[in-house]
């Protein structure tokens, strides 16, 4: 029925110019209280337009794949204390074609 | 490199900034643009609808090279249940014709560009690629602002903010708080190709007039916010939005909740067929009146979504409160050099005419619009069911007769909700929408 695209197909479709450094970090640390990563990607970053936030279970951490950011801000605006958000450096990340 | 000052410091390349370097680079004053992005338009995104009147008075021969898509002659407003569609709308011949109600789609990334080359033809520089981090202060005062770039320490009187809704300079200023979690929208969208002649036959359109469709009610799963569909020359803009705390509430994902809103039996035929081209996200303030932020200080102004100009009403506005905020802004900057002042104090003079002009009048007429929306969750779920099924039964050809049937689905209705809730609710609507 449906012939869509999946998530990872939709952000194949755009342009990005991928930088090697990430322009989003979750913070180990809130007020001295250690974040709980698998927490907030389940209950509060599952948001993300792009699925940017995933958890691994192996590793016991929060995969960031800031690479298919679209740089909308949601997760900034969600989870405003354990996120730091800056614009990627300049000619890097999302270019859209349409927009 | 020597010291290079300018006048005017614009952060932000989108209609609101382009159109303060317009004004103020068109007086003579000594602008550039700070765009963050490859070029104008490359990291901006909106629904579709370009409101164009305030553009023409700023080119009034605009329509000659802009990249307008489709001019809209047809609105329509639905309301959307699990998989049934109650609608109402327009479609008039007289906006087929100039000034085509100033009604336009656009797709950014060419509108934008397009209007930045009309900037840089005013006299202005553009500079893309140029992220500002931060101001360069000397003695206390804003002199300048400081690009993560080879030679990015700038300097001038005056800087516009101009840099979009996460508006981390205004932040850093202190201007605007952080967006609230209810007062911030995030909006996905996709442009779906599909050739000129389909899209016309599909919606029914004559050479170039477009369509603008808006879903309300169960548009994105039971969460506060709406859908859309605007049509483009080959291509269709298909999107959801909604508030972030209402996603976190239902915990939806927005990508899953445009794929429920693209599979709906009254979107699918719709966009049925098509080739998926990009996929985009943005915010959207959406805190309204009470919720803008300050608007200027020594050095500075703030316009378009940096200072939270958007109605989010049935109307849907943005990119022109955007325009004139920019306008307004341009001319300021104009009397401030006159004048020879930047100070707060001559910058006053923006948040005045702001007031007196449709910007700060309508947010204020529709000052209560997010926080109506929060407290009347039934519009989105329970009152979309309760309308179809009294329509739907309305309809139903079964033999039986129709004052036993109207008597019937009434005291039906009541039992779902009461009349004075209806009314309420009803009341409460109007005020905040139309």
């Amino acid at each position: 029925m449906n012939k869509f695209k999946t998530i990872e197909d939709k952000l194949g479709l755009d342009k990005f110019v991928p930088s090697h450094e990430t322009h989003l970090k979750i913070k180990n640390e809130v007020n001295g209280k250690k974040v709980d990563q698998k927490k907030l990607v389940e209950d509060v970053l599952f948001i993300c337009p792009a699925k940017v936030y995933t958890y691994n279970e192996e590793k016991k951490e929060a995969i960031v794949s800031f690479e298919n950011c679209l740089e909308c801000g949601t997760c900034r605006v969600a989870a405003p204390d354990e996120v730091e958000w800056e614009y990627p450096k300049g000619g890097f990340g999302v270019t859209f074609r349409f927009g | 490199m020597a010291e290079e000052k300018f006048d005017v410091i614009v952060v932000g390349g989108g209609p609101a900034g382009l159109s303060a370097a317009f004004v103020a680079a068109k007086a003579g004053l000594q602008v550039i643009v700070l765009e963050r992005g490859d070029y104008c338009g490359a990291k901006n995104v909106f629904g579709g609808l370009f409101f164009t009147n305030i553009i023409r008075e700023l080119i009034p021969d605009f329509l000659k090279d802009a990249p307008v898509e489709r001019n809209v002659t047809k609105r329509r407003w639905s309301l959307l249940t699990q998989d049934g569609e109650l609608a109402g709308g327009y479609k008039f011949n007289k906006f087929n014709k100039d000034p085509f109600n100033n009604s336009f789609t656009v797709l950014r990334a060419k509108f934008d560009k397009w209007f930045a080359s009309k900037v840089e033809e005013a006299g202005a520089m553009v500079i893309t690629g140029a992220v500002v981090d931060d101001f360069i202060y000397e003695n206390g005062k804003i002199k300048g602002v400081k690009a993560r770039m080879e030679d990015g320490e700038l300097y001038a009187d005056l800087i516009i903010l101009a840099d979009g809704v996460n508006s981390l300079l205004a932040k850093k200023l202190g201007l605007h708080k952080e967006l609230a979690k209810e007062d911030a929208i995030v909006s996905v969208k996709e442009i779906l190709a599909l050739p000129k002649e389909k899209i016309e036959e599909r919606f029914c359109l004559n050479g170039n007039e477009g369509v603008a469709f808006e879903y309300f009610g169960y548009a994105v799963k039971g969460a506060i916010g709406s859908g859309f569909i605007y049509t483009n020359k080959d291509t269709i803009s298909v999107g959801i939005g909604a508030t972030i705390k209402s996603l976190l509430e239902h915990k939806i994902n927005p990508n899953d909740a445009l794929e429920a809103f693209k599979n709906h039996p009254a979107i699918l035929p719709l966009i049925r067929g098509t080739e998926q081209k990009e996929y985009s996200a943005h915010l959207i303030p959406d805190g309204g009146y009470n919720k803008i932020s300050k608007l200027y200080t020594d050095n500075i102004m703030v316009v378009g979504d940096a200072a939270g100009f958007v109605n989010a009403s049935l109307f849907h506005e943005g990119t022109n409160l955007a325009v004139m905020s920019g306008k307004l802004a341009g001319e300021v900057a104009i009397e401030a050099k006159n004048k020879g002042d930047f100070s707060a104090r001559t910058l006053s003079l923006y948040e005045e005419k702001l007031r007196n002009s449709f910007v700060l009048k309508d947010l204020k007429q529709f000052r209560k619009l997010a926080k109506t929306l929060e407290k009347n969750p039934q519009i989105f779920e329970k009152y979309p069911k309760i309308f179809e099924e009294f329509v739907s039964g309305l309809f139903t050809v079964d033999g039986e007769p129709k004052w036993q049937k109207e008597k019937r689905l009434f005291f039906e209705l009541l039992k779902k909700e009461s009349i004075f809730g209806l009314i309420k609710t009803a009341i409460n609507l109007r005020r905040v929408i139309l």
